[in-house]
Protein backbone atom coordinates (compact mmCIF):
# COMPACT_ATOMS: atom_id res chain seq x y z
CA UNK A 1 0.00 0.00 0.00
CA UNK A 2 2.61 2.52 1.08
CA UNK A 3 4.82 2.01 -1.88
CA UNK A 4 1.82 2.36 -4.53
CA UNK A 5 1.39 6.02 -2.76
CA UNK A 6 5.14 6.83 -2.83
CA UNK A 7 4.95 5.94 -7.01
CA UNK A 8 1.97 7.32 -7.69
CA UNK A 9 3.60 10.57 -5.40
CA UNK A 10 6.57 10.50 -7.90
CA UNK A 11 4.88 10.44 -11.13
CA UNK A 12 3.76 14.24 -10.26
CA UNK A 13 6.62 15.74 -8.74
CA UNK A 14 7.38 17.18 -12.15
CA UNK A 15 4.19 17.99 -12.91
CA UNK A 16 2.88 21.89 -12.71
CA UNK A 17 -0.14 22.54 -11.80
CA UNK A 18 -2.52 24.54 -14.64
CA UNK A 19 -2.92 28.49 -13.94
CA UNK A 20 -6.45 28.48 -14.92
CA UNK A 21 -7.44 25.58 -11.92
CA UNK A 22 -6.33 27.83 -9.20
CA UNK A 23 -8.91 30.40 -9.68
CA UNK A 24 -11.57 27.71 -9.78
CA UNK A 25 -10.88 26.62 -6.48
CA UNK A 26 -10.85 29.73 -5.03
CA UNK A 27 -14.16 29.83 -3.12
CA UNK A 28 -14.86 25.86 -3.08
CA UNK A 29 -11.73 25.31 -1.24
CA UNK A 30 -12.65 27.77 1.42
CA UNK A 31 -15.87 26.38 1.35
CA UNK A 32 -14.45 22.35 2.11
CA UNK A 33 -11.92 23.70 4.47
CA UNK A 34 -14.35 26.18 6.39
CA UNK A 35 -16.49 23.60 8.58
CA UNK A 36 -13.42 21.54 9.92
CA UNK A 37 -11.57 25.31 10.49
CA UNK A 38 -14.63 26.31 12.28
CA UNK A 39 -15.22 23.29 14.71
CA UNK A 40 -11.27 22.94 15.08
CA UNK A 41 -11.08 26.62 16.50
CA UNK A 42 -14.00 26.44 18.48
CA UNK A 43 -13.51 23.22 20.12
CA UNK A 44 -9.63 23.21 20.03
CA UNK A 45 -7.69 26.34 19.73
CA UNK A 46 -10.35 28.63 21.85
CA UNK A 47 -10.17 26.26 25.01
CA UNK A 48 -6.65 25.59 24.83
CA UNK A 49 -6.05 29.97 24.47
CA UNK A 50 -8.43 29.98 27.51
CA UNK A 51 -5.86 27.51 29.51
CA UNK A 52 -2.95 29.65 28.95
CA UNK A 53 -5.46 32.35 30.23
CA UNK A 54 -6.83 30.75 33.37
CA UNK A 55 -3.08 29.47 34.25
CA UNK A 56 -2.76 32.98 35.38
CA UNK A 57 -5.76 33.02 37.55
CA UNK A 58 -6.77 31.86 40.49
CA UNK A 59 -10.13 30.41 39.42
CA UNK A 60 -12.30 27.69 41.49
CA UNK A 61 -14.03 26.52 38.46
CA UNK A 62 -17.57 27.56 39.69
CA UNK A 63 -17.80 31.13 41.01
CA UNK A 64 -17.49 33.92 38.32
CA UNK A 65 -14.29 35.87 40.55
CA UNK A 66 -11.57 34.89 37.68
CA UNK A 67 -8.67 36.50 39.86
CA UNK A 68 -5.64 37.40 37.97
CA UNK A 69 -2.38 35.93 40.26
CA UNK A 70 0.17 36.58 37.41
CA UNK A 71 2.71 33.19 38.20
CA UNK A 72 1.90 32.32 41.40
CA UNK A 73 0.25 28.83 39.84
CA UNK A 74 3.53 27.99 38.29
CA UNK A 75 5.54 29.00 41.31
CA UNK A 76 3.36 26.74 43.22
CA UNK A 77 3.87 23.86 40.74
CA UNK A 78 8.01 25.08 41.30
CA UNK A 79 7.52 24.24 45.23
CA UNK A 80 4.88 21.77 45.21
CA UNK A 81 5.59 18.36 46.69
CA UNK A 82 2.87 16.62 45.15
CA UNK A 83 3.90 17.96 41.83
CA UNK A 84 7.41 16.89 42.03
CA UNK A 85 5.94 13.75 43.18
CA UNK A 86 3.57 13.42 40.18
CA UNK A 87 6.29 13.97 37.66
CA UNK A 88 8.83 11.56 39.26
CA UNK A 89 5.87 8.89 38.37
CA UNK A 90 5.03 10.15 35.65
CA UNK A 91 8.51 9.99 34.01
CA UNK A 92 8.99 5.86 35.92
CA UNK A 93 5.80 5.19 34.45
CA UNK A 94 6.80 6.20 30.56
CA UNK A 95 9.74 4.80 30.98
CA UNK A 96 9.43 1.68 32.26
CA UNK A 97 5.65 1.63 29.67
CA UNK A 98 8.12 3.12 26.91
CA UNK A 99 10.94 0.49 27.44
CA UNK A 100 8.71 -2.93 28.53
CA UNK A 101 5.57 -2.49 25.91
CA UNK A 102 8.43 -2.32 22.74
CA UNK A 103 10.42 -5.58 23.99
CA UNK A 104 6.97 -7.02 24.09
CA UNK A 105 5.98 -5.93 20.91
CA UNK A 106 8.88 -6.81 19.55
CA UNK A 107 9.32 -10.43 20.78
CA UNK A 108 5.28 -11.01 20.04
CA UNK A 109 5.67 -10.19 16.67
CA UNK A 110 8.40 -11.93 15.83
CA UNK A 111 6.48 -14.90 17.30
CA UNK A 112 3.41 -14.28 15.15
CA UNK A 113 6.26 -13.97 12.37
CA UNK A 114 7.33 -17.01 12.73
CA UNK A 115 5.01 -19.47 14.21
CA UNK A 116 3.87 -21.93 11.74
CA UNK A 117 0.47 -23.22 12.69
CA UNK A 118 -2.66 -20.59 13.73
CA UNK A 119 -0.47 -17.34 12.78
CA UNK A 120 -3.99 -15.12 12.35
CA UNK A 121 -5.02 -16.45 15.71
CA UNK A 122 -2.13 -15.47 17.48
CA UNK A 123 -2.23 -12.26 16.07
CA UNK A 124 -5.83 -11.18 16.72
CA UNK A 125 -5.13 -12.91 20.23
CA UNK A 126 -2.16 -10.35 21.20
CA UNK A 127 -3.74 -7.54 19.49
CA UNK A 128 -7.48 -7.59 21.10
CA UNK A 129 -6.73 -6.40 24.80
CA UNK A 130 -6.03 -2.62 22.87
CA UNK A 131 -9.54 -2.19 21.34
CA UNK A 132 -11.08 -2.46 25.09
CA UNK A 133 -11.37 1.01 26.90
CA UNK A 134 -8.73 1.70 29.62
CA UNK A 135 -11.76 1.65 32.27
CA UNK A 136 -13.39 -1.89 31.55
CA UNK A 137 -9.62 -3.43 31.27
CA UNK A 138 -8.36 -1.04 34.67
CA UNK A 139 -11.40 -3.07 36.30
CA UNK A 140 -11.06 -6.59 35.21
CA UNK A 141 -6.89 -6.09 36.29
CA UNK A 142 -8.20 -5.06 39.56
CA UNK A 143 -10.56 -7.86 39.70
CA UNK A 144 -7.52 -10.25 39.11
CA UNK A 145 -5.21 -8.63 41.63
CA UNK A 146 -7.39 -8.10 44.57
CA UNK A 147 -6.29 -9.40 47.50
CA UNK A 148 -8.34 -11.30 49.24
CA UNK A 149 -10.44 -12.59 46.46
CA UNK A 150 -8.41 -12.12 43.16
CA UNK A 151 -7.55 -15.08 40.56
CA UNK A 152 -3.87 -13.89 40.90
CA UNK A 153 -3.02 -14.74 44.51
CA UNK A 154 -5.44 -17.75 44.37
CA UNK A 155 -2.64 -18.77 41.50
CA UNK A 156 0.18 -17.97 43.34
CA UNK A 157 -1.28 -19.93 46.52
CA UNK A 158 -2.23 -23.38 44.13
CA UNK A 159 1.23 -23.54 42.52
CA UNK A 160 3.07 -23.24 45.97
CA UNK A 161 3.97 -19.37 46.06
CA UNK A 162 1.77 -18.46 48.74
CA UNK A 163 4.70 -16.20 50.34
CA UNK A 164 4.39 -14.06 47.46
CA UNK A 165 1.03 -12.77 47.74
CA UNK A 166 1.14 -9.05 48.34
CA UNK A 167 -1.82 -6.48 48.15
CA UNK A 168 -0.57 -5.93 44.46
CA UNK A 169 -3.01 -2.82 44.26
CA UNK A 170 -2.46 -1.47 47.95
CA UNK A 171 0.76 -1.91 48.50
CA UNK A 172 3.27 1.08 47.76
CA UNK A 173 5.48 -0.97 46.27
CA UNK A 174 3.83 -2.68 43.48
CA UNK A 175 0.81 -0.40 43.11
CA UNK A 176 3.12 0.96 39.89
CA UNK A 177 4.18 -2.45 38.88
CA UNK A 178 0.83 -4.03 38.47
CA UNK A 179 -0.44 -0.50 36.52
CA UNK A 180 2.55 -0.93 33.86
CA UNK A 181 2.59 -4.26 33.76
CA UNK A 182 -1.25 -4.66 32.94
CA UNK A 183 -0.89 -1.06 30.67
CA UNK A 184 1.58 -3.47 28.45
CA UNK A 185 -0.96 -6.22 28.39
CA UNK A 186 -3.33 -3.63 27.08
CA UNK A 187 -0.90 -1.50 25.01
CA UNK A 188 1.43 -4.38 23.50
CA UNK A 189 -0.51 -5.73 20.67
CA UNK A 190 -1.44 -1.95 18.91
CA UNK A 191 2.51 -2.26 18.48
CA UNK A 192 2.97 -5.43 17.81
CA UNK A 193 1.12 -4.81 14.43
CA UNK A 194 3.78 -1.80 13.45
CA UNK A 195 6.51 -4.03 13.77
CA UNK A 196 4.77 -6.65 11.79
CA UNK A 197 4.66 -5.19 9.18
CA UNK A 198 8.32 -4.00 9.58
CA UNK A 199 9.56 -7.52 9.40
CA UNK A 200 7.20 -8.73 6.32
CA UNK A 201 9.13 -5.73 5.17
CA UNK A 202 12.84 -7.03 5.48
CA UNK A 203 13.77 -9.38 2.35
CA UNK A 204 13.83 -13.00 3.62
CA UNK A 205 17.35 -13.61 1.56
CA UNK A 206 19.34 -11.15 4.19
CA UNK A 207 18.62 -14.02 7.27
CA UNK A 208 19.04 -16.65 4.65
CA UNK A 209 22.54 -15.31 3.66
CA UNK A 210 23.74 -14.62 7.09
CA UNK A 211 22.62 -18.63 7.84
CA UNK A 212 24.68 -19.84 5.30
CA UNK A 213 27.48 -17.93 6.43
CA UNK A 214 26.88 -18.95 9.65
CA UNK A 215 24.85 -16.40 11.86
CA UNK A 216 23.11 -17.55 14.55
CA UNK A 217 19.50 -16.85 15.52
CA UNK A 218 21.02 -13.89 18.07
CA UNK A 219 23.10 -12.81 15.40
CA UNK A 220 21.07 -12.55 12.72
CA UNK A 221 18.78 -10.72 15.25
CA UNK A 222 21.85 -8.69 16.35
CA UNK A 223 22.73 -7.72 12.64
CA UNK A 224 19.89 -7.17 10.24
CA UNK A 225 16.24 -7.90 12.09
CA UNK A 226 17.22 -5.00 14.60
CA UNK A 227 18.65 -2.27 12.55
CA UNK A 228 15.84 -2.72 9.61
CA UNK A 229 13.74 -2.22 12.24
CA UNK A 230 14.63 1.30 13.07
CA UNK A 231 11.45 2.77 11.01
CA UNK A 232 9.09 1.16 12.77
CA UNK A 233 11.09 1.43 16.27
CA UNK A 234 10.98 5.46 15.81
CA UNK A 235 7.13 5.23 15.09
CA UNK A 236 6.41 3.22 18.09
CA UNK A 237 8.62 4.97 19.97
CA UNK A 238 7.06 8.23 19.59
CA UNK A 239 3.17 6.60 20.19
CA UNK A 240 4.17 5.09 22.89
CA UNK A 241 6.14 7.58 25.06
CA UNK A 242 2.82 9.61 24.08
CA UNK A 243 0.38 7.18 24.64
CA UNK A 244 2.04 6.63 28.24
CA UNK A 245 2.26 10.52 29.37
CA UNK A 246 -1.31 10.39 28.58
CA UNK A 247 -2.04 7.88 30.75
CA UNK A 248 -5.47 7.91 33.02
CA UNK A 249 -8.26 5.41 32.76
CA UNK A 250 -6.21 2.38 34.18
CA UNK A 251 -5.08 5.10 37.38
CA UNK A 252 -8.82 5.89 37.80
CA UNK A 253 -9.90 2.43 37.61
CA UNK A 254 -7.18 0.46 39.57
CA UNK A 255 -5.62 2.92 42.15
CA UNK A 256 -7.03 6.51 42.43
CA UNK A 257 -3.53 7.74 42.55
CA UNK A 258 -3.14 6.08 45.36
CA UNK A 259 -1.98 4.57 47.76
CA UNK A 260 -0.79 7.64 48.91
CA UNK A 261 0.15 9.13 46.12
CA UNK A 262 2.23 6.27 44.45
CA UNK A 263 0.35 6.23 41.29
CA UNK A 264 -0.33 9.75 40.82
CA UNK A 265 0.61 10.94 37.49
CA UNK A 266 0.64 14.80 35.92
CA UNK A 267 -2.67 14.00 34.17
CA UNK A 268 -4.36 12.59 37.03
CA UNK A 269 -3.63 15.10 39.50
CA UNK A 270 -4.39 17.70 36.59
CA UNK A 271 -8.33 16.38 36.89
CA UNK A 272 -7.80 15.58 40.83
CA UNK A 273 -7.04 19.20 41.53
CA UNK A 274 -9.20 20.68 38.67
CA UNK A 275 -12.74 18.79 39.19
CA UNK A 276 -12.31 17.19 42.75
CA UNK A 277 -10.25 19.90 45.06
CA UNK A 278 -12.00 22.69 42.49
CA UNK A 279 -9.04 24.29 41.53
CA UNK A 280 -8.99 25.06 38.28
CA UNK A 281 -6.83 27.77 37.40
CA UNK A 282 -3.75 25.31 39.61
CA UNK A 283 -5.26 22.53 37.09
CA UNK A 284 -4.69 24.07 34.03
CA UNK A 285 -1.34 25.53 34.88
CA UNK A 286 -0.23 21.90 35.10
CA UNK A 287 -1.85 21.34 31.98
CA UNK A 288 0.52 23.68 30.46
CA UNK A 289 3.21 21.84 31.97
CA UNK A 290 1.93 18.73 30.52
CA UNK A 291 1.74 20.16 27.12
CA UNK A 292 5.12 21.64 27.01
CA UNK A 293 6.43 18.13 28.13
CA UNK A 294 4.72 16.88 25.35
CA UNK A 295 5.43 19.41 22.37
CA UNK A 296 9.51 19.14 23.62
CA UNK A 297 9.30 15.34 23.38
CA UNK A 298 7.74 15.33 19.78
CA UNK A 299 9.98 18.15 18.76
CA UNK A 300 13.06 16.35 19.97
CA UNK A 301 11.78 13.20 18.19
CA UNK A 302 10.50 15.12 15.27
CA UNK A 303 14.17 15.86 14.66
CA UNK A 304 15.43 12.34 15.47
CA UNK A 305 13.24 10.87 12.88
CA UNK A 306 14.49 13.41 10.29
CA UNK A 307 17.70 12.61 11.05
CA UNK A 308 17.26 8.81 10.67
CA UNK A 309 15.59 9.43 7.84
CA UNK A 310 19.03 10.97 6.04
CA UNK A 311 20.94 8.32 6.74
CA UNK A 312 18.52 5.96 5.26
CA UNK B 1 19.84 -35.07 14.64
CA UNK B 2 19.36 -34.22 10.79
CA UNK B 3 19.22 -30.75 10.20
CA UNK B 4 14.92 -31.40 9.59
CA UNK B 5 14.55 -32.75 12.93
CA UNK B 6 16.31 -29.79 14.44
CA UNK B 7 14.07 -27.07 12.44
CA UNK B 8 11.14 -29.42 13.62
CA UNK B 9 12.25 -28.78 17.43
CA UNK B 10 12.48 -25.31 16.89
CA UNK B 11 9.17 -24.68 15.25
CA UNK B 12 7.14 -26.79 17.71
CA UNK B 13 9.19 -25.23 20.87
CA UNK B 14 8.01 -21.85 19.49
CA UNK B 15 4.24 -22.83 18.87
CA UNK B 16 4.37 -23.89 22.25
CA UNK B 17 5.96 -20.96 23.55
CA UNK B 18 3.72 -18.49 21.31
CA UNK B 19 0.68 -20.76 23.14
CA UNK B 20 1.80 -19.78 26.51
CA UNK B 21 1.99 -16.21 26.18
CA UNK B 22 -1.47 -16.37 23.81
CA UNK B 23 -3.04 -17.91 26.94
CA UNK B 24 -1.74 -15.78 29.34
CA UNK B 25 -2.88 -12.81 26.82
CA UNK B 26 -6.68 -14.17 26.63
CA UNK B 27 -7.52 -14.95 30.22
CA UNK B 28 -8.38 -11.32 31.60
CA UNK B 29 -10.94 -11.33 28.40
CA UNK B 30 -12.06 -15.22 29.39
CA UNK B 31 -11.77 -14.12 33.17
CA UNK B 32 -14.05 -11.25 32.19
CA UNK B 33 -16.90 -13.26 30.00
CA UNK B 34 -16.76 -16.46 32.61
CA UNK B 35 -17.17 -14.18 35.76
CA UNK B 36 -20.44 -12.57 34.21
CA UNK B 37 -22.54 -15.43 34.15
CA UNK B 38 -21.62 -16.09 38.13
CA UNK B 39 -23.62 -14.73 40.82
CA UNK B 40 -21.74 -12.47 43.21
CA UNK B 41 -20.88 -14.94 46.03
CA UNK B 42 -20.12 -17.75 43.77
CA UNK B 43 -17.24 -14.90 42.87
CA UNK B 44 -16.55 -14.32 45.84
CA UNK B 45 -16.20 -18.03 46.81
CA UNK B 46 -13.61 -19.32 44.56
CA UNK B 47 -12.72 -16.77 41.63
CA UNK B 48 -11.08 -18.99 39.22
CA UNK B 49 -13.75 -21.79 39.47
CA UNK B 50 -16.10 -22.38 35.88
CA UNK B 51 -19.35 -21.28 36.49
CA UNK B 52 -22.11 -23.40 38.14
CA UNK B 53 -25.24 -22.73 35.97
CA UNK B 54 -25.81 -19.79 33.38
CA UNK B 55 -26.52 -16.89 35.43
CA UNK B 56 -28.32 -14.61 34.19
CA UNK B 57 -29.94 -12.39 36.99
CA UNK B 58 -27.06 -9.69 36.54
CA UNK B 59 -27.69 -9.20 33.13
CA UNK B 60 -31.52 -9.24 33.55
CA UNK B 61 -30.88 -6.44 36.55
CA UNK B 62 -28.73 -4.04 34.50
CA UNK B 63 -30.91 -4.01 31.52
CA UNK B 64 -34.30 -3.54 33.29
CA UNK B 65 -33.51 -1.82 36.67
CA UNK B 66 -30.64 0.71 36.10
CA UNK B 67 -29.62 3.12 33.52
CA UNK B 68 -27.63 0.71 31.50
CA UNK B 69 -29.65 0.64 28.80
CA UNK B 70 -29.93 4.31 28.12
CA UNK B 71 -26.05 4.17 28.48
CA UNK B 72 -25.72 1.85 25.37
CA UNK B 73 -27.76 4.60 23.65
CA UNK B 74 -25.98 7.22 24.20
CA UNK B 75 -22.59 5.46 23.67
CA UNK B 76 -24.16 4.33 19.89
CA UNK B 77 -25.68 7.12 19.18
CA UNK B 78 -22.32 9.27 19.87
CA UNK B 79 -20.23 7.22 17.89
CA UNK B 80 -22.49 6.57 14.98
CA UNK B 81 -23.06 10.47 14.59
CA UNK B 82 -19.44 11.43 14.99
CA UNK B 83 -18.23 9.07 12.64
CA UNK B 84 -20.96 9.96 9.91
CA UNK B 85 -20.52 13.64 10.54
CA UNK B 86 -16.36 13.47 10.72
CA UNK B 87 -16.78 11.34 7.34
CA UNK B 88 -18.50 14.19 6.21
CA UNK B 89 -16.64 17.19 6.89
CA UNK B 90 -12.82 15.88 7.20
CA UNK B 91 -12.07 14.31 3.93
CA UNK B 92 -13.35 17.52 1.93
CA UNK B 93 -10.79 19.77 3.84
CA UNK B 94 -8.17 17.69 3.33
CA UNK B 95 -8.82 17.12 -0.51
CA UNK B 96 -9.16 20.89 -0.52
CA UNK B 97 -5.73 21.03 1.02
CA UNK B 98 -4.17 19.16 -1.33
CA UNK B 99 -5.77 20.09 -4.69
CA UNK B 100 -5.42 23.79 -3.85
CA UNK B 101 -1.94 24.48 -3.13
CA UNK B 102 -1.48 27.67 -1.57
CA UNK B 103 -0.09 29.50 0.41
CA UNK B 104 -3.21 29.63 2.94
CA UNK B 105 -3.91 26.18 2.70
CA UNK B 106 -0.27 25.15 3.85
CA UNK B 107 -0.70 27.45 6.87
CA UNK B 108 -4.21 25.67 7.88
CA UNK B 109 -2.52 22.54 7.12
CA UNK B 110 0.09 23.53 9.88
CA UNK B 111 -2.39 24.84 11.92
CA UNK B 112 -4.62 21.63 12.19
CA UNK B 113 -1.64 19.53 12.53
CA UNK B 114 -0.59 21.41 15.57
CA UNK B 115 -3.73 20.02 17.36
CA UNK B 116 -2.50 16.28 17.38
CA UNK B 117 -0.26 18.11 20.11
CA UNK B 118 -2.52 18.90 22.15
CA UNK B 119 -3.30 16.69 25.02
CA UNK B 120 -7.06 16.68 25.85
CA UNK B 121 -6.14 17.08 29.51
CA UNK B 122 -4.54 20.56 28.29
CA UNK B 123 -7.59 22.18 27.44
CA UNK B 124 -10.68 19.99 29.27
CA UNK B 125 -11.49 23.01 31.49
CA UNK B 126 -11.77 25.83 29.55
CA UNK B 127 -13.84 23.24 27.02
CA UNK B 128 -16.07 22.58 30.25
CA UNK B 129 -17.07 26.12 30.64
CA UNK B 130 -17.23 26.73 27.17
CA UNK B 131 -19.98 24.45 26.68
CA UNK B 132 -21.83 26.08 28.90
CA UNK B 133 -21.72 29.64 27.29
CA UNK B 134 -22.63 27.79 24.05
CA UNK B 135 -25.60 26.45 25.74
CA UNK B 136 -24.69 22.85 24.47
CA UNK B 137 -23.83 21.52 28.09
CA UNK B 138 -26.29 18.95 28.73
CA UNK B 139 -26.87 17.31 25.36
CA UNK B 140 -24.99 14.77 22.74
CA UNK B 141 -24.52 17.56 20.40
CA UNK B 142 -21.33 19.43 22.53
CA UNK B 143 -19.43 16.15 22.52
CA UNK B 144 -20.46 14.84 18.99
CA UNK B 145 -18.49 18.37 17.73
CA UNK B 146 -16.09 17.85 20.15
CA UNK B 147 -15.24 14.96 18.55
CA UNK B 148 -15.40 15.97 15.00
CA UNK B 149 -13.19 18.78 16.24
CA UNK B 150 -10.54 16.99 17.74
CA UNK B 151 -10.31 14.63 15.02
CA UNK B 152 -9.67 17.07 12.32
CA UNK B 153 -5.82 16.98 12.38
CA UNK B 154 -4.87 13.24 11.95
CA UNK B 155 -7.92 13.14 9.69
CA UNK B 156 -6.80 15.67 7.19
CA UNK B 157 -3.05 14.30 7.48
CA UNK B 158 -4.26 10.74 6.64
CA UNK B 159 -6.46 12.21 3.36
CA UNK B 160 -3.88 14.29 2.28
CA UNK B 161 -1.61 11.89 1.70
CA UNK B 162 -4.42 9.41 -0.12
CA UNK B 163 -5.40 12.14 -2.07
CA UNK B 164 -1.89 12.67 -3.55
CA UNK B 165 -1.99 9.32 -4.42
CA UNK B 166 -5.51 9.78 -7.16
CA UNK B 167 -4.28 10.83 -10.47
CA UNK B 168 -5.74 14.17 -11.52
CA UNK B 169 -6.54 13.01 -14.92
CA UNK B 170 -9.69 11.37 -13.75
CA UNK B 171 -10.71 14.77 -12.12
CA UNK B 172 -10.07 16.93 -15.52
CA UNK B 173 -12.03 13.88 -17.11
CA UNK B 174 -15.23 14.65 -15.17
CA UNK B 175 -14.69 18.74 -14.93
CA UNK B 176 -14.56 18.44 -19.16
CA UNK B 177 -18.06 16.57 -19.09
CA UNK B 178 -19.03 19.50 -17.12
CA UNK B 179 -19.39 18.26 -13.35
CA UNK B 180 -19.09 20.72 -10.34
CA UNK B 181 -16.41 20.66 -8.06
CA UNK B 182 -18.76 18.89 -5.55
CA UNK B 183 -19.62 16.56 -7.78
CA UNK B 184 -15.92 15.71 -8.32
CA UNK B 185 -15.29 15.34 -4.98
CA UNK B 186 -17.84 13.20 -3.93
CA UNK B 187 -19.26 11.58 -6.79
CA UNK B 188 -15.13 10.32 -7.79
CA UNK B 189 -12.58 11.12 -5.25
CA UNK B 190 -14.29 10.33 -2.45
CA UNK B 191 -15.33 6.84 -3.56
CA UNK B 192 -11.41 5.96 -4.22
CA UNK B 193 -10.63 7.36 -0.28
CA UNK B 194 -12.87 4.35 0.75
CA UNK B 195 -9.59 2.55 2.51
CA UNK B 196 -8.53 5.60 4.28
CA UNK B 197 -12.46 6.29 5.25
CA UNK B 198 -12.80 2.62 6.37
CA UNK B 199 -9.62 3.03 8.68
CA UNK B 200 -10.80 6.12 9.93
CA UNK B 201 -14.33 5.10 10.80
CA UNK B 202 -12.68 1.55 12.92
CA UNK B 203 -10.07 3.25 14.62
CA UNK B 204 -11.78 6.81 15.52
CA UNK B 205 -15.25 4.83 16.03
CA UNK B 206 -13.24 2.73 18.31
CA UNK B 207 -12.01 5.59 20.41
CA UNK B 208 -14.86 7.58 21.03
CA UNK B 209 -16.58 4.07 22.11
CA UNK B 210 -14.23 3.68 24.95
CA UNK B 211 -13.68 7.20 25.69
CA UNK B 212 -13.74 8.32 29.28
CA UNK B 213 -13.12 11.42 30.56
CA UNK B 214 -14.40 13.59 27.69
CA UNK B 215 -18.00 12.12 28.43
CA UNK B 216 -17.43 11.96 31.66
CA UNK B 217 -17.06 15.54 32.29
CA UNK B 218 -19.09 17.07 29.80
CA UNK B 219 -22.59 14.97 30.06
CA UNK B 220 -24.55 15.82 33.24
CA UNK B 221 -24.48 14.35 36.38
CA UNK B 222 -27.38 12.01 37.60
CA UNK B 223 -28.00 11.14 34.02
CA UNK B 224 -27.09 8.57 31.93
CA UNK B 225 -23.92 8.98 30.70
CA UNK B 226 -21.95 6.25 28.20
CA UNK B 227 -21.24 2.82 28.72
CA UNK B 228 -17.71 2.90 29.95
CA UNK B 229 -18.61 6.17 32.22
CA UNK B 230 -21.74 4.07 33.21
CA UNK B 231 -19.08 0.94 34.41
CA UNK B 232 -16.58 3.73 36.17
CA UNK B 233 -19.81 4.66 38.25
CA UNK B 234 -20.73 1.08 38.74
CA UNK B 235 -16.96 0.36 39.93
CA UNK B 236 -17.50 3.20 42.74
CA UNK B 237 -21.32 2.54 43.63
CA UNK B 238 -21.87 -1.33 43.67
CA UNK B 239 -18.39 -1.87 45.18
CA UNK B 240 -19.23 -5.11 46.91
CA UNK B 241 -21.15 -6.37 43.81
CA UNK B 242 -18.80 -8.28 41.36
CA UNK B 243 -21.25 -9.53 39.23
CA UNK B 244 -23.13 -6.63 37.88
CA UNK B 245 -19.83 -4.96 37.16
CA UNK B 246 -18.56 -7.79 35.11
CA UNK B 247 -22.05 -8.20 33.85
CA UNK B 248 -21.36 -4.74 32.42
CA UNK B 249 -17.73 -5.36 31.32
CA UNK B 250 -18.96 -8.56 29.37
CA UNK B 251 -22.10 -6.34 27.80
CA UNK B 252 -19.15 -3.40 26.62
CA UNK B 253 -16.72 -6.24 25.42
CA UNK B 254 -18.75 -8.32 23.34
CA UNK B 255 -19.96 -5.48 20.78
CA UNK B 256 -16.04 -4.55 20.50
CA UNK B 257 -15.38 -8.66 20.03
CA UNK B 258 -18.34 -8.89 17.41
CA UNK B 259 -16.88 -6.10 15.25
CA UNK B 260 -13.54 -7.05 15.71
CA UNK B 261 -14.00 -10.49 14.31
CA UNK B 262 -15.82 -9.26 11.07
CA UNK B 263 -13.69 -5.88 10.59
CA UNK B 264 -10.24 -7.83 11.67
CA UNK B 265 -8.12 -6.51 8.37
CA UNK B 266 -9.32 -2.77 8.64
CA UNK B 267 -8.38 -2.89 12.27
CA UNK B 268 -4.76 -4.22 11.52
CA UNK B 269 -4.46 -2.10 8.25
CA UNK B 270 -5.84 1.00 9.47
CA UNK B 271 -2.79 1.04 12.29
CA UNK B 272 -0.25 0.06 9.73
CA UNK B 273 -1.47 3.16 7.75
CA UNK B 274 -1.75 5.40 10.35
CA UNK B 275 1.64 4.50 11.94
CA UNK B 276 3.65 5.37 8.88
CA UNK B 277 1.67 8.36 7.84
CA UNK B 278 1.56 9.80 11.58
Amino acid sequence: MATSIVNADKSFIAREKPKKKKKKWQSYALLFILPSFLLYTLFVIVPTVGSVYLSFTSWDGISSDIRYIGFANFVEIWNSPRVHNALKNTMVMTISLVLLENIAAIAMAMMVDKVRWFRNLFRSIFYFPTLLSGIVMGFVWAMILNYNFGVFNQILSAIGLGDYIVDWLGNPKYAMLSIVLSTVWKGAGYYMIIYLAGLQGIPQELNEAASIDGAGGWQQFRHITFPLLAGSMTVCLVLSMISALKIFDQIAVMTDGGPGFETETLTYIIYKVGFGELRQGFGTALAMVLFLIILLITVIQVKVLQKREVQL
Amino acid sequence: MTLQTKRRITEILLFVITLLVAVIFFFPIFFNLMSAFKSNAEIMRDAIALPTSLYLDSFKYLLTETEFPRAILNSLILTVVAIVAQVLIIPMAGYAIERRNARWTRFIFVYFLAGMMIPFQAYMIPLFKELRVLGLYGGLAGPILIYVAGAVGFGCLLYTSFVKGIPREIEEAAEIDGCSRYGIFWRIVFPLLGPVTASMVVLNGLGIWNDFLMPMLVLPSGQAKTMVVEIYRYIGEFSSRWDMIFAGTALSVVPVLIVFIFLQKYFVKGIASGATKG
